[in-house]
């Protein structure tokens, strides 16, 4: 599943770091979901929808 | 540290030391492992890496393994110097044994407590992978054995074998994670 993000954190001006500790997630959990690596839970795509005041459908694609 | 364990093996085998003295050093030895642990948990706090979960588990894994050293140590010298069979022989595998108990836990609570579900899902692939490992080279092993190929070898390496296998998938899924491009 493709998402946007890298994007999205890039707009605010966030590092990994600040959206990792935005969402109480590990750094290596945001870098794993931005390159693709692993597709959150939908409760954690929930709250990543949430945080970017977005509905998930705009956050992440499917392939 | 692992140097140091070489060089206690080869005085024991040697002769150099007797079994009080190499076990003492071994446990010597052990302690080296509190400043590696507590570099690598400092580095996993700098690198935004370290959840709560790790912590417990990593506190909970060093006391069962000092456990385990001491319980080996006891068990191996009571075994040689008493010669114990029966109940007696059961009890003193229970020295070494109980640890390992300690340390399967700490590993299945780690995976509970875990809040982080990336985390949490690499330990559950790192921990697959380490039975894939165990499971496939025992069961090689064994046909080998049958068939007079391979020397017998003691179940309780399965333990160690898996947890290699597990540091193996995790070291991997560590560098695949460097090499995508992280931060």
């Amino acid at each position: 599943m493709k998402n946007r993000l890298k994007v999205l954190r890039a707009e605010r001006d966030w590092s990994q770091q600040d959206l990792a500790r935005r969402l109480e997630v590990s750094r290596q959990s945001v870098n794993a979901i931005e390159t693709g690596r692993y597709d959150p839970s939908l409760p954690l795509a929930f709250r990543i929808a949430a945080l970017f005041e977005m509905p998930i459908e705009d956050i992440f694609i499917p392939d | 540290m692992v140097a140091s364990f070489a060089v206690i093996a080869g005085l024991r085998s040697s002769g150099a030391i007797n079994e009080p003295t190499g076990f003492i050093l071994l446990a010597l030895a052990m302690l080296q492992m509190i400043p590696l642990v507590r570099a690598g948990l400092a580095h996993q706090r700098e690198t935004g890496h370290l959840s709560p979960a790790v912590l417990r588990y990593t506190r909970r894994f060093m006391g069962a393994t000092f456990g385990y050293v001491l319980g080996m140590g006891l068990a191996v010298m009571l075994h040689e110097r008493m010669g114990l069979s029966g109940p007696e022989a059961f009890a003193i595998a229970l020295l070494p044994v109980l640890p390992v108990f300690a340390m399967i836990w700490a590993m299945g609570r780690y995976l509970v407590e875990e809040d982080d579900e990336f985390l949490r899902h690499r330990a559950t692939l790192a921990s697959l992978f380490g039975l894939g490992v165990v499971l496939a080279l025992g069961s090689f092993w064994g046909f080998l054995e049958t068939f007079g190929v391979v020397p017998h070898i003691w179940a309780w390496w399965t333990f160690p074998v898996w947890a290699i296998g597990m540091g193996v998938s995790q070291g991997w899924m560590a560098w695949r994670d460097r090499a995508g491009g992280e931060e």
